[in-house]
């Protein structure tokens, strides 16, 4: 049997794409994903069970729930090794202990939180550790030989803290490791018996820059738990919103790595043309980073029936100035040079990891949430960008994205027209929901449950625990000066990692 | 916590009296460390340095270690594990050093109080010399708070508009 058929066998709950499997039904499941290519969205705890999210297809999803047993269940990281992180993030927020996981050590909890298992039963005591934490090399590091050194969390940019630790032979790195938590905000204890509005004002600042796909994906997820949805109207405004982020982040991203490949012209020019569409936005819009904007029922802006208007002065915007912006970048002496040795990924890696967004559609992976959700057919174009999968790779379909992104403002800018989007009164009841976007980066998803009129529990899929993955594999036979370079092309957003 | 205690220059008391620094603190020089919120001050601060904002011309430079630096700016909520690394990047300052709060988070934990793994902002836990609100500021507002501490006002960059925000409306 495959995997699915073996979910599908377990026990039906409220929820229909979800089903609860006992511990043997679960290991065989392990077994059959070894062997299969469902792809794998997420796992999660909640102290009592342990769920796995799976994708039928781009919005079709299926969940597998196991009840833990003493405080264990069986691994999912042997199948579908980017498991290994929400693994070890069960482990140190509920003490859930992942049996034959391929990793175990801390992933946010580096002993120096006021309780151990903070989210569990009966939280541990408090952490011993003083001082900065240490971190404790794993054997392949050791046995990679050379120098060893290290970046981060605080290197004076503007990136959210991570350590990168290397061993590096010459200038040449043989080996990274990663240790994060120091982002970590307790996310899941925050969201846990919140008020939804509370709760969908933490999902804008799970990351920022993606701020509209968190709290587009948490309000249909919410909406989904109610039995409800918004209108095409409302619909559309997010969609709109979404793609400006899209707009505005790939700037900001293409800017930072201009500056960092030395094209200080191209990274002046860049950041020079976001502020220009956040300055012609900010009266339509009422902030730059696009927080609060998605709200449970609908959309709130500081004047929605502007955003027809906007639109069509954006894409108008976007006409004038892209593709001279574009030029400059393709044809900046050793831009591209530069950036086309950096941080090659291939297609069997981001198939292990199962990453999405722009990173695997630089790499030939045909992926695209957007391309299934019936709200973007008429606005939708196929683009084919480069393959090649290199950090030029990555940054020109970034490009080509932006110039997508514009002329879809431009296409919904009539039928936007003078609309305020208006709001459904959602009647908040028990049960789940999922909430799908694709985001900057790739797909965010969000599952929510709601009891008595709250939120209970919130899980987020975020594209930053694969990032983090293709980054560590990426990083050896890199020059040890292009880490940040690296890290930039590829998306790795510590505040959403850490949550 | 016995995190940070500011001794810190009368030059760089908000509100006080016009006393920039000549000659070698010219400009002067910002150590950035982001201590654990969602990254979207760091964003600003990014469109700040690199955007038509002139904050070099303005006087303000970031630098790329805390060594060189006059002035450790902090986005943020201060999580435990990034609280010895904020110590750390404080006392590999040269004195006299100042300290500023940008956003909400860093200053009182805004939208991250304090839990288990977060200490909440750094009010009342240090000597602040300027705070800059919002969630997140915009560069202009931090232009202008940085401006501040001279008792100068920051030439508005060309095609802001005015009501331009960060934070919702």
């Amino acid at each position: 049997m495959d995997a699915v058929s073996l979910i599908y066998a377990g026990q039906e709950t409220d929820t229909p794409w979800r089903f609860r499997l006992d511990e043997l039904g679960w290991r065989d499941m392990v077994t059959a994903l070894g062997h299969d290519t469902l792809p794998f969205a997420g796992l999660w705890c909640d102290g009592t069970d342990v769920h796995a999210l799976f994708m039928l297809s781009a919005t079709q999803p299926l969940a597998a729930t196991l009840a833990l047993e003493d405080g264990r269940y069986p691994a999912l990281s042997p199948a579908r090794p980017v498991s290994s992180l929400y693994e070890r993030m069960a482990y140190d927020l509920y003490d859930a202990e992942a049996m034959w996981a391929v990793d175990v050590r801390p992933l946010v909890d580096h002993d120096v939180w006021s309780a151990t298992a903070p989210l569990a039963a009966s939280p541990g005591p408090a952490g011993g550790h003083k001082g900065q934490i240490s971190f404790q090399p794993s054997e392949a590091l050791l046995a990679a030989g050379g120098a060893n050194g290290g970046a981060g969390p605080a290197t004076g940019q503007m990136e959210t803290p991570l350590h990168v630790a290397i061993a590096f032979s010459g200038e040449t790195i043989t080996r990274a490791e990663t240790v994060s938590g120091y982002a970590h905000r307790g996310l899941a204890q925050r969201w846990r018996n919140s008020r939804v509005d509370d709760a969908c004002r933490l999902s804008g600042r799970v990351a920022a820059g993606c701020s509209v796909a968190h709290q587009a994906a948490f309000c249909q997820a919410v909406e989904a738990a109610c039995g409800s949805a918004v209108g095409p109207e409302a619909g559309l405004i997010r969609i709109v919103l979404g793609e400006l982020e899209r707009i505005l982040l790939h700037l900001h991203t293409l800017s930072g790595l201009a500056r960092g490949a030395g094209a200080l012209v191209v990274a002046s020019r860049y950041a020079w043309f976001r502020e220009k569409l956040l300055a012609e936005s900010a009266l339509v819009i009422g902030s730059r980073l696009l927080m609060d904007h998605c709200v449970p029922g609908g959309a709130s802006l500081r004047d929605a029936t502007g955003l027809g208007d906007l639109c069509s002065r954006l894409a108008k915007l976007g006409e004038e100035i892209y593709p001279a912006l574009a030029n400059l970048w393709r044809t900046y002496p050793a831009l591209s040079l530069r950036l086309s040795s950096l941080g090659k990924v291939d297609e069997a890696l981001l198939d292990r990891v199962g990453l999405d967004g722009p990173v695997a559609r630089a790499s030939g992976r045909d992926c695209d949430g957007r391309r299934t959700q019936r709200i973007y057919q008429s606005l939708w174009r196929l683009t084919a960008g480069r393959h090649g999968g290199t950090a030029e790779d990555r940054a020109l379909v970034l490009l080509d994205e932006i110039g997508e992104s514009l002329r879809m403002l431009g296409e919904a800018a009539p039928r936007l027209g003078l609309t305020a989007g208006g709001r459904v009164d959602l009647t908040l009841q028990d049960g789940e929901g999922l909430g799908i976007t694709e985001g900057p980066w790739g797909s965010v998803i969000y599952w929510v449950q709601l009891h008595a009129g709250r939120v209970a529990q919130v899980f987020v899929h975020d594209p930053a625990p694969a990032a983090l993955m293709v980054f560590e594999a990426s990083l050896p036979g890199q020059d040890v000066a292009d880490v940040a370079l690296v890290r930039q092309s590829l998306g790795v957003n510590a505040a959403a990692l850490d949550g | 916590m016995g995190l940070i205690r500011a001794v810190f220059d009368a030059a760089f008391r908000q509100g006080g009296p016009r006393l920039k620094p000549v000659g070698p603190r010219w400009p002067l020089l910002l150590f950035h460390v982001d201590t654990g919120g969602c990254g979207g001050c760091g964003m600003e601060l990014e469109a700040l340095s690199a955007g038509p904002y002139d904050m070099e011309g303005a006087g303000f430079g970031f630098v790329p270690s805390p060594r060189s630096a006059d002035v450790l700016l902090v986005t943020g909520t201060l999580t435990r594990t990034m609280a010895p690394v904020l110590e750390a990047a404080w006392q590999a300052m040269p004195k006299p050093k100042g300290l500023i709060c940008v956003g909400g988070c860093a200053m009182d934990g805004g939208i991250f109080p304090e839990n288990y793994t977060v200490m909440g902002g750094l009010d009342r836990k240090a000597a602040i010399d300027l705070q800059i609100p919002g969630c997140p500021p915009t560069p202009q507002q931090v232009l202008d708070g940085l401006c501040s501490l001279f008792g100068q006002r920051a030439q508005p960059a060309k095609g802001q508009a005015e009501g331009s925000s960060s934070t919702s409306s």
